[in-house]
């Protein structure tokens, strides 16, 4: 039942088990000892963390449309974090705090994950931006994380309900400078803890030894070789301190265009076929400058193309693809699928879910982008030819082609290792500026794309459509989609290596933070099609690349015969692109929707189930081992995650964090009162076994 | 079907060309290989049986491609791959039969050139490659003929199937199937599960229920009341047979209010057809149907079960849309999908289905109280909603056997008119409600995939047993019509007993044969497969705490009443239309937008919250679904069979899977602790003893414990 109780007075002393495992495992999350003795919920801050301004009697309403019912709390904005502390908030059993978020709570969002903030003024619902001269009666946030709180602050002082709200928009909103991100502070505060070592998780990719590994792991040392020439950023920012690049470039070729223009490998296929990225070079107007970069690329694409030995195709993302425009576009529209302010207007848009959904074109463009993965994969592996991917600054689409084709290719990258080594190397080192995808600094909307949830959509599709294959759940996807926004991670709050290195470095050694250099505004808002590179490497390509018409049928009949074949989830992994097997990730996008709550339901029970015998195909195993080797009976106790939860909903995880106690409970009580009867009423009713009729 | 009397209209090859069908051996065939294939072929015949013509080929779109032969009767259409024996306890394939009605479509295809045969006058001018034949099940049959000098065969089995096809106009049952079990003599045998055909079963399932203050009647034994209703129903204790009768006359077609379902809370849900309004009952009439309705019950509600339901035609059309747009060859651009599957309306429709059955169970769970469901016919959609209505609020009806009985009670004995819905008769009432019934039964399987003993794959079988004519269940309209076929008796005069309670002495009348029969059609691997491996023992039956019924009988009027529509309760001044002014009920609500309060489900009226509080307050064992648009899913498995790109998903298997690791341990752990009484686990599971939901949950449940000792 739904009872009061202290939030923090059980999780607070002794250390909850790991259970949401994030990319990069945080420190270890101090609370404050003495704030857990106060009797009301208590704000917990993180090391480095400052309170900023506060209100109390805020309440929080449940999503409806009138805001009479709720929980009566104070809202604080600190630099990390908004939280509501609720008056009265339900224990949560030991189950719950084992799946809890360790870092976010459930009324937390941090100010990263804000993604608009509405005020309602007389009924009405406008955007909060900049210098307020009417304070609204509700403050509505809308999360990146698709999460909607409902702040009604009628019963809040005026003066407070001023600072609260000017405090939130000021620090969720104004453009920010690099070095104040909470991750600084965090750093600095939490500096004493021993971070764990990173390299149990991933492979960082940080070192000439990291590149090697990956050479000798996928077989391309042989026509690829590791390069330090960037070491200390000397010949570009852009590129990592080390990476890859085919055996015969000369070296001094890299530096000649700040490394663009410079094939890069990404990852070898069995048959010794690579998947290499080039960024284009620069756009020049000067007809001499045109023809040294001719004669540049001419060279470069002589030592990687050599017929009939080496053969490379040049697959140009920046055209004939998709635009990051587009895709800003549609996640936008599809996000506000789920982004639900009352059950009114849900009801009311439910009857042309199918319709809106195919409008917003996310699913599409997710299916263009697995598409485009296999087109590449059947090149890599029916036709053996060396792929070349092309983009302006190969941060963004490569990255996203990239890792997709090596998660379909290579089984390592389905483990968990091995992804969070595939997100190291073809993301963070491969330089995409998730800064500025992710507008952390709230410098520019225009820049904000989502390509690396992209990216985790087109592989949820494929946990979705082959679950055997992957050593991670969509829970994982989820979680690893949601530590975007938490700032104590520093992987995914730079715009490349250098930044992050530069930047950490100098926090360090404590000196005098120079003004950034980061996110030289790199539109991607093309005027045009990059023509020049097609002009350079037109007559090649030409030669190289097959009539389309073609090119759909080796695709077709390289699709359809890997999917009529018994598969393996051990090699070659193909999604499937029809139209009704591109599906929501209904775990992300639904799990803060009450009505799409189904209890006792969802994938979840079945995987409760899985789990259950698991242990006991376990527990036997370990049986039938006792008794080969010793009689003594040891009785193996198996370590159950989920077999105390009585009744899991198909939001679990996310769901048991979000309960709502305001209303009374009364459903039962007329059967209560009868219970005393009901040993009665069976022994009177014989009970006639139909099977034995 | 319509049309087939025009059979003339096609370019058949004339009869007289072709020798002699049925008698296979004297035909002179262009191999000796096929002259051993003749006699293969005819030993799966059944009686009455002719084999018209044959071809061999290969089937394709599946994997493996199988050859085999195409082989076409006045039954049905096989294809029969090499070295595959029918076995006599089988005597129909689930896999490889087609039974004639179940054509939709035929394709012939020769190069670029495609020709739909089966419509009135397409004509056949080329020997076809391949053919398809589109199943109105969602199957597709893709035979590829083999070249060398065996094209007539070919373009004759072709031809064969579509003049068979038109002539089976009228669906014929697949005359003298028996189940050859051994030990099983036709007089002992017991069918499955009751199929309710004599009073004891009613009374056994009214003694399950507990509903203590009902009674079987027997006022219809002799169908005088109306043919469409059971020879037994139940009725309130205290009501009269006369007054029954009474009442009964002025609903629609004679169909009374009648209990279908006790809550063990001690609601009542009852089921009737709509009022008559043109009779005009005395006083006591008016009496009799209020005592009926009301049940002893103070607080009763009516609900207008065709409310933002679609109506007959809205669901025949939505379904041949659904059909066109699964198609293999159906145009929909990927990108178009989405949008082409809203169109078609289906999964809308499933969406109200779910979402007035949930409502209803909330009525009848969180109050003590009689609820009526009242459709004008009291044949299609009572059924439907009582059914799912059922499966949210009873664990029983959960598993396989509850299941199977429950679509027997609320289906076939209470006289859905199987054969007209599904086409069966050619009028244009077809309309597959049943079909819709089970799409949402499946949509409940994949909310709640723990909550189910039976799996994805007895519903598919389901699905497919509707158009095979193999037995009685689905192919009458009427209870009446079923027994009369089945023929349980010859005379009116008689009181009636069933065949297999009382063997007739010197009759040898077969054992009347039904769905649930499933050895007539699936092996026994197939029917270990009904199971669904993630069932969860800790919801079966025994933990569910019935709770207690109240004092039957409340003396006087019902204190308040209550018609259920557009979501919300709306008080009534009386339960009959008679006494004063119009019936409410006569006016239309259908399609009419709810009220913007209604927008909260009816949980959060009736418990004061929202049903997503929490797990605390749901009473056990009431499943409550979700009916948003990202939950409302299609059917992928059974709609897209046709096409050879969608694939079966996985997670089912790794339990399957899981389950064989546990057996596999068991049994090596028992092998090395004699003291384990060898019978526990080394007893394979044997498909008969499958329907015995103890003896599943044990041992889905006992396998850990047990071995550990």
């Amino acid at each position: 039942m739904l009872g009061k109780g202290v939030v923090g007075g059980g999780g607070g002393t002794k250390a909850p088990k790991p259970s949401f495992v994030s990319y990069v495992r945080p420190e270890e999350i101090h609370t404050n000892e003495k704030e857990v003795t106060e009797k009301e919920v208590t704000l917990r801050l993180l090391p480095g963390e400052q309170l900023l301004c506060e209100a109390s009697t805020v309440l929080k309403c449940v999503q409806e449309d009138s805001c009479q019912r709720g929980i009566y709390g104070r809202l604080v904005c600190t630099d990390f974090k908004i939280s509501f502390l609720g008056d009265d908030e339900s224990t949560l059993d030991n189950d719950e705090t084992q799946f809890k978020n360790k870092v976010v709570g459930e009324n937390d969002i941090t100010l990263h994950c804000v993604d608009q903030i509405y005020g309602v003024f007389d009924e009405k619902k406008k955007t909060l931006f900049g210098q307020l001269k009417k304070y609204p009666e509700t403050l509505i946030i809308h999360c990146k994380d698709l999460r909607v709180f409902h702040f009604c602050l009628r019963y809040t002082k005026e003066e407070e309900v001023k600072r609260i709200v000017s405090g939130i928009i000021h620090h969720t909103q104004a453009p920010k400078l690099l070095k104040r991100l909470f991750l600084f502070s965090y750093a600095a505060a939490a500096q004493n803890d021993a971070a764990p070592d990173p390299k149990n998780h991933a492979v960082m990719f940080d070192t000439l030894q990291d590149w090697c590994w990956e050479l000798e792991r996928t077989k391309g040392n042989m026509k690829y070789k590791a390069v330090s020439v960037n070491e200390g950023y000397k010949v570009c920012e852009r590129l990592p301190a080390y990476f890859v690049v085919p055996t015969p470039l000369p070296e001094e070729d890299v530096p000649r265009f700040q490394g663009h223009g410079i094939p890069i490998w990404c990852w070898s296929c069995h048959n010794g076929c690579a998947l290499l990225k080039m960024s284009a070079l620069p756009k020049e107007q000067d007809d001499g400058i045109l023809q040294v970069q001719k004669n540049f690329l001419d060279g470069i694409y002589k030592t990687i193309h050599r017929p009939p030995y080496e053969n490379v195709k040049t697959e140009d993302l920046s055209s004939n693809f998709l635009s990051l425009q587009e895709i800003q576009t549609a996640y936008s529209k599809f996000k506000q699928l789920f982004l639900i302010d009352n059950s009114t207007e849900f009801w009311d848009t439910d009857i042309k879910w199918f319709s809106l959904l195919e409008s917003s074109s996310w699913l599409d463009i997710i299916r263009r982008c697995l598409k485009k993965a296999v087109e590449i994969i059947e090149c890599l592996e029916a036709q053996n030819m060396n792929i070349l991917l092309l983009e302006e600054n190969a941060s963004d689409l490569c990255c996203l082609v990239s890792s997709l084709v090596q998660v379909m290719m290579d089984p390592h990258c389905r483990t968990r290792f091995g992804f969070q080594s595939l997100v190291q190397k073809e993301w963070i080192m491969g330089g995409h500026c998730f800064l500025d995808r992710c507008n952390h600094l709230r410098q520019s909307d225009k820049e904000e794309v989502p390509v690396f949830l992209l990216f985790l959509e087109c592989v949820w599709q494929l946990v979705q459509q082959h679950p055997p294959a992957f050593e991670f759940t969509e829970t994982y996807l989820t979680v690893l989609s949601d530590s975007l926004y938490i700032p104590i991670f520093s992987t995914f709050f730079f715009n490349s290596p250098h930044q992050k290195d530069t930047n950490v470095h100098q926090r360090q050694l404590s000196l005098p933070l120079t003004q950034s250099k980061s996110s030289p505004k790199r539109g991607f808002f093309r005027e045009e099609t990059d023509h020049l590179i097609k002009n350079l490497l037109g007559k090649r390509i030409s030669k190289l690349i097959n009539s389309s018409e073609e090119l759909q049928d080796n695709f077709r009949e390289f699709y359809d015969s890997w999917h009529s074949k018994p598969r393996s989830y051990h090699g070659l992994l193909l999604p499937h692109i029809e139209g009704p097997e591109v599906r929501v990730w209904a775990q992300r996008y639904l799990r803060w929707i009450p009505e799409a709550q189904i209890l006792g339901g969802g994938r979840v029970a079945t995987m409760s189930k899985l789990l259950e015998m698991l242990e006991e195909v376990q527990s036997l195993q370990e049986k039938i081992e006792e008794r080969h080797h010793s009689q003594e009976a040891r009785q193996a106790e198996p370590t159950s995650l989920l077999r105390n939860s009585a009744r899991l909903s198909s939001l679990f995880p996310f769901a048991l964090l979000q309960r709502h106690s305001s209303k009374p409970v009364l459903p039962t009580s007329g059967w209560k009162a009868l219970e005393d009867e009901e040993d009665l009423a069976k022994r009177e009713d014989e009970f006639v076994d139909l099977g034995d009729v | 079907m319509w049309w087939g009397g025009r059979g003339q209209s096609f370019n058949i090859a004339p009869q007289k060309e072709e020798p002699e069908m049925g008698s296979v051996q004297g035909r002179a065939m262009p191999e000796p290989r096929s002259r051993q294939l003749g006699s293969c072929l005819a030993s799966g015949c059944l009686t009455g049986e002719q084999i018209l013509a044959w071809a061999p080929g290969v089937r394709k779109g599946l994997e493996p491609e199988l050859s085999g032969t195409l082989i076409c009767s006045n039954l049905r259409v096989t294809f029969q791959p090499y070295g595959w024996q029918r076995s006599q306890e089988t005597p129909l394939s689930s896999e490889y039969d087609f039974s004639l009605a179940n054509i939709g479509r035929l394709e012939a295809v020769n190069g670029l050139s495609r020709v739909q045969l089966l419509r009135p006058g397409s004509l056949l001018k080329f020997v076809p490659e391949e053919i398809l034949i589109h199943g109105r099940d969602f199957r597709l049959l893709r035979v590829g003929f083999e070249a060398g000098g065996l094209e007539p065969q070919a373009f004759q089995v072709t031809m064969a199937i579509v003049q068979a096809r038109a002539q089976s106009g009228q669906i014929q049952k697949y005359a003298g199937l028996t189940l050859s079990k051994a030990g099983q003599s036709p007089g002992s045998r017991k069918p499955p599960i009751p199929l309710l055909e004599i009073s004891e079963d009613w009374e056994t399932e009214r003694k399950k229920q507990r509903a203590r203050g009902w009674r079987v009647s027997t006022v219809n034994e002799r169908f005088d009341i109306a043919t469409s209703l059971p020879r037994y129903f139940w009725v309130p204790n205290r009501t009269l047979d006369s007054e029954v009768r009474r009442a009964f006359g002025h609903f629609h077609q004679g169909r009374g209010p009648r209990l279908t379902w006790h809550h063990p809370g001690g609601s009542d849900l009852l089921r009737c057809g709509g009022f008559y309004t043109a009779s005009d009952p005395n006083k006591e009439d008016i009496r009799a149907v209020e005592t009926m309705l009301q049940a002893g019950h103070s607080d009763v509600v009516l609900v207008d079960t065709m409310d933002e339901l679609p109506s007959l035609a809205d669901v025949q059309l939505a379904h041949l849309r659904l059909r066109a747009l699964c198609l293999p060859d159906s145009s929909v651009a990927e990108d178009k999908w989405l949008s082409a599957l809203e169109g078609t309306r289906w999964l809308d429709y499933v969406r109200s289905c779910l979402r007035k059955a949930s409502d209803i169970s909330v009525l009848v769970t969180s109050r003590v109280r009689s609820v009526v469901l009242q459709e004008r016919g009291d044949r299609d959609f009572n059924g439907l909603l009582s059914s799912l209505v059922q499966l949210l609020s009873s664990p029983e009806a959960r598993t396989l056997l509850g299941f199977q009985s429950l679509v027997q009670r609320e289906w076939v004995a209470a006289g859905h008119p199987f054969l007209t819905r599904l086409g069966g008769t050619g009028a244009s009432e077809e309309a597959p409600v049943f079909l819709l019934f089970l799409d949402c039964v499946w949509q409940l399987l994949q909310q709640f995939p723990a909550e189910f003993e039976f799996s994805e794959f007895f519903l598919l079988a389901l699905h497919d047993s509707v158009r095979v004519p193999d037995t009685l269940t689905f192919l009458t309209d009427t209870p009446w019509e079923r027994g009369k076929q089945s023929g349980q008796f010859n005379t009116y005069t008689q009181v009636y007993t069933a065949a297999y309670s009382q063997p007739p002495a010197g009759n040898s009348i077969n054992p009347q044969l039904s769905v649930w029969d499933w050895d007539l059609r699936y092996s026994n691997e197939q029917i270990l497969q009904f199971h669904n491996p993630g069932y969860n023992p800790e919801h079966c039956p025994d933990s569910w705490l019935p709770r207690q019924q109240p004092s039957f009988m409340v003396p006087g009027p019902p204190t308040s009443v209550w018609l259920f529509c557009r979501g919300t309760l709306t008080p009534l001044n009386q339960l009959c239309p008679w006494r004063d002014g119009p019936s409410l009920l006569t006016v239309s609500s259908r399609w009419l937008p709810r009220l913007a309060i209604s927008s909260e489900s009816l949980a959060d009226q009736e418990w004061g919250l929202p049903s997503h509080w929490g797990a605390c307050p749901l009473p056990s064992g009431l499943l409550l679904p979700g009916y948003l648009g990202p939950q409302i899913r299609l059917w992928r498995r059974c709609y897209l069979r046709g096409r050879p790109d969608i694939q079966v998903g996985l997670s089912a298997p790794t339990i399957a899977g899981l389950q064989n690791e546990l057996s596999h341990l068991q049994e090596l752990l028992r092998k090395w602790t004699p003291r384990i009484p060898p019978e526990d686990h080394s007893k394979k599971r044997d498909p008969n003893t499958i329907l015995n939901p103890t003896e599943i949950a044990g041992s889905l449940m006992g396998w850990g414990e047990s071995g550990l000792g």
